[in-house]
């Protein structure tokens, strides 16, 4: 049985060293003194998860209960609490100091206490995950504290961080799988594939330990378990795009909806979020259609999802996002936002592995298991002013862009690859000031590193918010940003600063919503700082009458709402 | 008596033998454990052939034995062959429920082995005011038992509360000291498990040593039996 303290111990040795050889090392020496039922356990909990990467079960622990149990299990001596969490940003570590700063008042329990093992530790997440009904809450609580209570100050710092989903300790997923090459001597691009087959390296790493090469080598695609999606990159225009790939490319409308990959098994369907979030129960249509239009008993097929507006013209991304996740009053939602499925690859069907035939088969087979679901529009050209019209009729018809794909590609699940390219022309930019700041997490948690973008509203004079960015900037040119945000801070609330509106930052977004969040009832979608603009004054900064015009011109081309 | 298991458990498995019914469960906590037993002459009517085991959801049929009023009759037949217990409840009307049995878990909870200093006897309803006082204030309560007196502590982060229930008094029927004992419980335990089994019960026993588990025996009509063990909070140098 392995203790969690020597997870936990791991974990510190991870966080404090940067070298990556150094972090595989230690990682692989863990690795191959776990038995076999704690292999995947441990290396989900690593990675900062209490399950495996595709079970959809969720711990659903808020900082309100868990500081609720820290408050009972302690002293509560907030004030060292935060003093550790400033210092630190980590809310695992500001756990650890105020375990350590007070005796612990715990919960014994019936049978006496043997310390916490990785096995344990899985169980009562599963425990907390299994909760139900009347008095669950309590009962959570209870496991909780109950948990914590027997942690010892360094266990009490990672058992928060997976708690809340931040474990922070730079060992990422990629580091894993190369632990696991290198621990089980297995190839590397082997354990890639076989990740991205079964949804999560945890599970191939447990496959490794019990059943070698040989059983990493029969893994097969497996229906309902979602596999990461294969990503692009992005070209500036449709020449870049076919230089890149080589001279010919397809090119397929980059629809404004949400990515799904759609699992069939019989009349069984499952659709799953970009995320691998479950999201059959609020797409009754598509399962639907699925079933009656895939001519194949088995099959794992990508598409894409848009809202659609009474004229058939697509909606705004944001409509669409209220049909997800969604649980209550699913049908009425259906009428009210309609959606349409278009699909564009096909990557298993009826025992065969598609993934590595060239982008073209796939294509041919999707259109010939599922004749009757629209696929995006799509063509092949070497010709540069074709590629371009396309575009523009894409764009025209209100569509984000297009993606274009090398003909003999493969399809690689999870990487960002040079075979796929978007082709996404952005909103003209805006230059916005900075009217706050907040201090960042983990590496940044010194800096000012979140930032308020405001638009001038020439009527009143005020600033108005209409986005907040942390993404744009050099680490440099975040600690230059901070000092001089701190030369003009008009109000230090701990954690944000309000600042005199005096710089002026360009800044790039996909869209502008329709928001509540803000004062003036619009926000940037994926803002982004794209230059610092010193060569330009407040006054000179785009207003909110502009923010507006530009919102409203997405409605040409969009239904409206 | 199946509300007192539900706040501890999910689902529970019920051993039932020709002689009655009995069911020993831990919280997933390991915190607190229930025993009881029903032996057959609490029932009006009650056949088994041969021992079984009966694993089930606690909540659901929980759900269903609440359809019951006070003067009707609850009939649980368990058919082997499908798996399911059928729920009939007669009275006014007659309904007929069934839900499905689990399967049944493999460990068994043992007793816990305990010598205590002191034992008290006290009315459920004296019990359960004195710890709804405490509830008031904190979330957890320490107990102190000495020759002469109970007495519950309980300290908040803004109020506290002291209350004494006294030898011969209404509410404190028979004390039984060896030594002054002192212990610390969690309310969201206590006080749930003595709400829910005053409703079966009017007298408890409560046996108790210095930082050590309660043992709560509640008394029950002929030879039923409802008793629950409770780990304290203690406090770690």
């Amino acid at each position: 049985m392995t203790e969690f303290i020597a997870l936990a111990e791991l974990c510190e040795k991870l966080e404090t060293t940067k070298k990556r050889l150094a972090m595989i090392e230690y990682a692989s020496d863990f690795l191959q003194k776990l038995n076999p039922d704690e292999v995947e356990p441990a290396v989900s909990m690593l990675l900062g998860r209490a399950f495996p990467k595709w079970d959809q079960r969720v711990l659903e622990v808020s900082w309100a209960t868990l500081s609720g149990i820290l408050g009972r299990l302690t002293d509560a001596d907030w004030s060292v609490f935060r003093e550790a969490f400033n210092k630190t940003g980590d809310v695992g570590a500001a756990a650890k100091a105020l375990f350590e700063s007070s005796r612990i008042k715990k919960q014994a329990t019936l049978f006496g206490e043997k310390p916490l093992t990785v096995l344990k530790v899985r169980k009562t997440f599963e425990a907390i995950a299994e909760t139900s009904g009347h008095g669950s809450r309590e009962r959570k609580e209870r496991l909780l504290e109950t948990l914590l209570g027997a942690a010892k100050p360094l266990e009490a710092k990672y058992i928060v961080k997976i708690l809340i989903g931040e474990m922070r300790t730079g060992f990422h997923e990629g580091l894993m799988e190369v632990t696991v090459s290198k621990t089980f001597n297995l190839p590397l691009r082997l354990v890639q594939h076989a990740t991205m087959l079964t949804g999560d390296i945890g599970e191939v790493a447990a496959i490794a330990k019990t059943r070698g090469e040989e059983g990493i080598k029969r893994l097969g695609f497996r229906l309902f378990k979602p596999v990461k999606p294969m990503l692009a990159q992005t070209a500036k225009d449709a020449k870049e795009a076919l230089e890149e790939l080589g001279g010919e490319a397809a090119f397929e409308y980059k629809l404004d909806g949400a990515r799904i990959q759609v699992h069939k098994s019989g009349s069984v369907v499952k659709v799953f979020s970009r995320r691998l979030t479950d999201v059959t129960d609020s797409l009754p249509e598509i399962v639907e259609q699925v079933q009656n239009e895939v001519r194949a008993k088995d099959a794992i097929l990508e598409g894409e999802v848009i809202a659609v507006g009474e004229d058939g013209n697509p909606m705004l991304f944001q409509h669409l996002m209220r049909r997800f996740r969604r649980v209550h009053e699913i049908e009425e939602m259906t009428k009210e936002v309609p959606v349409r499925l278009y699909l564009f690859d096909v990557l298993y069907v009826d025992g065969e592995n598609l993934v590595s035939l060239p982008y073209t088969e796939r294509r041919k087979k999707l259109a010939e298991i599922a004749p009757c679901i629209p696929l995006t529009k799509q063509i092949v050209t070497k010709d540069v002013e074709v590629a371009a019209r396309f575009l523009e009729t894409a764009m025209s018809e209100g569509h984000e862009g297009l993606v274009a794909k090398k003909l003999d590609s493969p399809y690689t699940p999870g990487v960002r690859g040079k075979r796929w390219f978007k082709i996404k022309p952005v909103l003209e930019p805006l230059d916005l000031v900075i009217v706050a700041a907040e201090y960042g997490y983990g590496r940044r948690h010194g800096w000012l590193s979140d930032y308020y973008l405001a638009a001038k509203d020439e009527e009143t004079g005020k600033f108005l918010v209409v986005g907040k960015t942390f993404k744009g900037l050099t680490d440099e040119e975040i600690a230059t940003m901070t000092r001089r945000l701190k030369g003009l801070t008009l109000k230090d609330e701990r954690r944000r600063v309000i600042v005199a509106p005096k710089i002026v930052v360009e800044v790039a977004y996909n869209e502008i919503q329709k928001s509540p969040k803000y004062e003036c009832g619009m926000a940037l979608r994926f803002a982004r700082i794209t230059r610092i603009r010193d060569d330009k004054t407040p006054e000179e900064a785009d207003t909110i009458k502009k923010v507006r015009e530009i919102y409203q011109k997405q409605f040409e081309k969009k239904a409206n709402y | 008596m199946i509300t007192s298991i539900s706040i501890l458990v999910d689902e529970a498995t019920y051993d039932i033998t020709p002689d009655g019914m009995k069911l020993r469960a831990m919280d997933p906590s390991r915190v607190a454990m229930v025993d009881f037993e029903w032996p057959k002459t609490v029932f009006d009517e009650y056949a088994c052939d041969a021992p079984t085991k009966m694993c089930l959801n606690i909540t659901e049929l929980l759900k269903l034995l609440k359809r019951a009023g006070k003067d009707e009759a609850v009939e649980l037949s368990l058919d082997e062959k499908t798996g399911r217990l059928q729920v009939t409840i007669s009275g006014k009307y007659t309904r007929t429920f069934n839900m499905p049995t689990l399967e049944a878990a493999e460990e068994e909870v043992p007793t816990p082995k305990l010598a205590f200093n002191a034992k008290i006897k006290a009315t459920t309803q004296g019990l359960r005011e004195a710890i709804e006082d405490a509830a008031l204030v904190s979330d957890h309560v320490r107990i102190e038992v000495d020759p002469e007196k109970l007495v519950l502590h309980a300290t908040g982060d803004l109020m506290g509360a002291n209350i004494e229930l006294k030898k011969g008094s209404d509410a404190l029927l028979d004390l039984e000291v060896k030594e002054t004992v002192k212990a610390t419980f969690s309310l969201s335990y206590l006080n749930e498990i003595i709400k829910t089994a005053a409703a079966t019960s009017d007298i408890a026993t409560l046996e108790f040593s210095t930082d050590m588990p309660i043992k709560l025996d509640f008394q029950q009509p002929k030879e039923g039996k409802l008793t629950f063990y409770l780990a304290p909070r203690i406090e770690v140098e």
